[in-house]
């Protein structure tokens, strides 16, 4: 075997990778940088190292106007995302599996609906939405948006389960049914955990689009106490001023939970992603 | 325990295929009944219906007393080894062991105790931590086999368990299995498509050729006694050998003419033959009824014929000959050399078009031919079969 030497064309690659990490850096090192600094300073030098920083614009931020306040938007998001994104993969994974283990005329029919929501943009239909949740008295209600985000990405959920499950063998499910146990004990004994790598793309994409969602949120949610993180942040956003150390330290606030999940997850994570089903 | 009962059992799928026709069987308390037959034969297909994960659509399908056509699985009370085992893959051994169990809601006690009793008895209390998959293909099997045995249900159901494991260790665990269900006096409804394991293994053997039932007996039945073309070809390794042959019935004894080859042999033995009198049928002699004429006594008929292979074997040869004559190239028999060896269907109908019939005989070692010279065989009289080439069916 050649033995493995460094040669420019390794040299050069690494080169182009730390220029990449530097352009990926860039952006966290104007928030982090500008968050730290007085208000005055921020227009003054605003790339400059906060070399005496000034945590006002966190404690302003997290203690928010008289509409809300950072840690209750934290909460509010919190709740939206992880009450969804519970709702997606127990509704999805059992709807999948029906579709998936029951052939049909209908089964198949229901499929194609669910593709279409794929297809289809639901900005298409937030007038109607809007109305509806309105008529339901679900507007502004944390029972709203998470109903809303999870007929909003039940699409998405079946179709990523419904093709694995098509893929996973039935002789678990038969032998699950030869060894006595009931349909119910078969999904949720045998098959759910069998959906686990899947399972995890449903978790991470949906929380990731629920999280990171503005639009539908500042529609639904704006100035109600029920308002998210995203919603919160914008209102730091003023007509005539923005206190852009607020905002700031606002949206490294909002960046962190994600940041913590992703640290302590991400092995469990990546091998979600890469594991399938080994007998 | 139970025996299991098939009355004029069919299956037809949805899209309209027939997987099986008017079987009828019955499996008695404790007997270990093999289902044999080349691939799409239905006889996983019969299996599956047992267990409750295949509709019946004709006929029925007893447990002991009780008809199950409309049972849920869950409530059939038999146990069943696929055939890559279907371990729970998320699950230890002993969870994979204990599952059957808590799925009927046996006390944890107890569960614990059976667990741990099936899994020594198997072999397995190193194992009961592991994950299946750092088992190896034996533990695997093992597993399975304990997860079948651990709640004693009334019948046990296999679908070729073995054919994931290397030659020697399916030779182990099918002496094991056997062993097992002779201690246990379990009924056993196992299926394969290897006929050796079928042999050795079953109490007795239902040969299924493309969904109807050829013959059910012993394995010495199946290999003296074939009652027709399929089982005499399907049963037996290597296969029967088989000459298209006319029939001259007028004299004394009956004449058997192969190619230019003439044999005479006594015609008591089969009562209807008289009606073939001049038609041709299907002669068959297994190998190890072909022998040097040297050692046999001279009335036995003989054939001559060009030695093109010898295999030793250590305790005796295999020779390979080429008779003069045209081989039987019966659809039944074509099926199953083909899903033996699909290159041999080809070689046979060169065979037919250059007039020479492949034939094996069993010779003892130290009258092993010369390759490529010609001998005679001699065939034992007494174990010759005759078929009828319309409809394969022995003639007796």
């Amino acid at each position: 075997m050649r033995r493995s030497a460094y040669t420019w064309r390794t040299f050069g690659l690494e080169l182009l990778l730390l220029v990449v990490a530097v352009v990926f850096f860039v952006p966290f090192y104007v928030a982090a940088a500008i968050s730290l600094k007085s208000a005055s300073d921020v227009y003054s030098k605003p790339l400059a190292f906060p070399s005496n920083p000034d945590f006002s614009g966190y404690r302003t931020a997290w203690h928010g106007n008289a509409s809300s306040s950072l840690g209750h938007s934290l909460v509010n998001s919190i709740v939206i995302t992880g009450a969804s994104v519970v709702g997606l993969v127990v509704i999805g994974s059992l709807a999948a599996y029906a579709l998936a283990r029951r052939p049909s005329r209908m089964s198949t029919l229901l499929y194609v609906l669910f593709l279409l929501g794929l297809i289809v943009p639901f900005q298409l239909g937030i007038v109607p939405l809007y109305v509806a949740l309105r008529h339901l008295h679900l507007n502004q209600q944390y029972g709203g948006m998470i109903l809303l985000y999870i007929g909003l990405l039940m699409p998405l959920s079946v179709f990523l389960y419904t093709g694995f499950i098509r893929a996973l063998p039935r002789d678990y499910e038969e032998a699950s049914y030869v060894d006595g146990a009931s349909s119910l004990r078969t999904f949720l004994r045998i098959v759910f955990p069998l959906l686990r790598p899947v399972t995890g793309t449903v978790i991470v994409l949906s929380a990731i689009l629920i999280w990171n969602d503005f639009f539908t949120q500042l529609i639904f949610l704006s100035g109600s106490r029920q308002q998210t993180l995203p919603v919160a942040i914008y209102s730091f956003v003023g007509e005539y001023v923005s206190q852009w150390n607020q905002i700031f330290a606002a949206v490294i606030i909002s960046i962190l939970p994600i940041l913590a999940f992703y640290v302590v997850a991400q092995r469990q994570l990546i091998r979600g992603f890469a594991g399938g089903v080994k007998g | 325990m139970a025996g299991v009962v098939f009355r004029a059992v069919g299956k037809v799928y949805p899209d309209g295929n027939r997987a099986l026709s008017g079987l009828d069987l019955a499996v008695a308390d404790g007997e270990l009944m093999v289902l044999v037959g080349p691939s799409g034969c239905g006889k996983s297909t019969a299996l599956r219906m047992v267990a409750g994960l295949e509709e019946v659509t004709e006929g029925e399908i007893a447990i002991g007393e009780r008809t199950v056509n409309r049972v849920p699985p869950q409530q059939r009370d038999v146990a069943m080894v696929f055939q890559n085992y279907a371990l729970y893959p998320h699950l230890s051994v002993y969870d994979n062991i204990a599952y059957p169990l808590r799925s009927r809601g046996v006390p944890r006690g107890e569960i614990r105790a059976r667990v741990e009793r099936t899994a020594a008895a198997m072999g397995l209390g190193d194992l009961l931590r592991r994950k299946p998959r750092t088992l190896s293909g034996g533990q695997r099997q093992r597993v399975a086999m304990a997860r079948a045995m651990v709640r004693e249900p009334q019948a046990f159901l296999m679908d070729e368990p073995l054919s994931n494991l290397d030659a020697k260790l399916r030779v182990q665990m099918r002496a094991e299995i056997a062993r097992l269900q002779h201690d246990l006096a379990v009924t056993m409804l196992y299926v394969t498509h290897d006929q050796v394991e079928a042999m050795t293994m079953g109490d007795r053997i239902a040969a299924l050729r493309k969904g109807v039932l050829q013959q059910l007996g012993t394995a010495r039945q199946l290999y003296d006694e074939p009652v027709n073309l399929f089982v005499a070809t399907f049963i037996g390794s290597p296969a029967m050998n088989l000459l298209r042959a006319r029939v001259s019935a007028g004299g004394p004894s009956l004449r058997l003419t192969v190619g230019e080859q003439t044999l005479d042999v006594e015609a008591g033995r089969w009562a209807s033959v008289r009606r073939y009198d001049g038609a041709v049928v299907a002669l068959g002699v297994r190998p190890e009824h072909c022998q040097p004429p040297r050692t046999v006594e001279p009335t036995w008929p003989r054939l001559r014929g060009r030695v093109r292979l010898v295999e030793t074997l250590g305790a005796e040869e295999l020779v390979h000959l080429d008779i003069e004559g045209e081989p039987v190239l019966a659809d039944e028999v074509l099926e199953v050399v083909e899903d033996a060896d699909a290159s041999m269907v080809q070689s046979l109908h060169q065979g037919a078009e250059e007039r020479r019939v492949p034939v094996v005989a069993r010779f003892p070692t130290e009258e092993a031919p010369a390759p490529e010279s010609l001998i005679e065989v001699a065939l034992r009289p007494d174990r010759l079969h005759l078929f009828d080439l319309a409809t394969g069916a022995a003639i007796h």
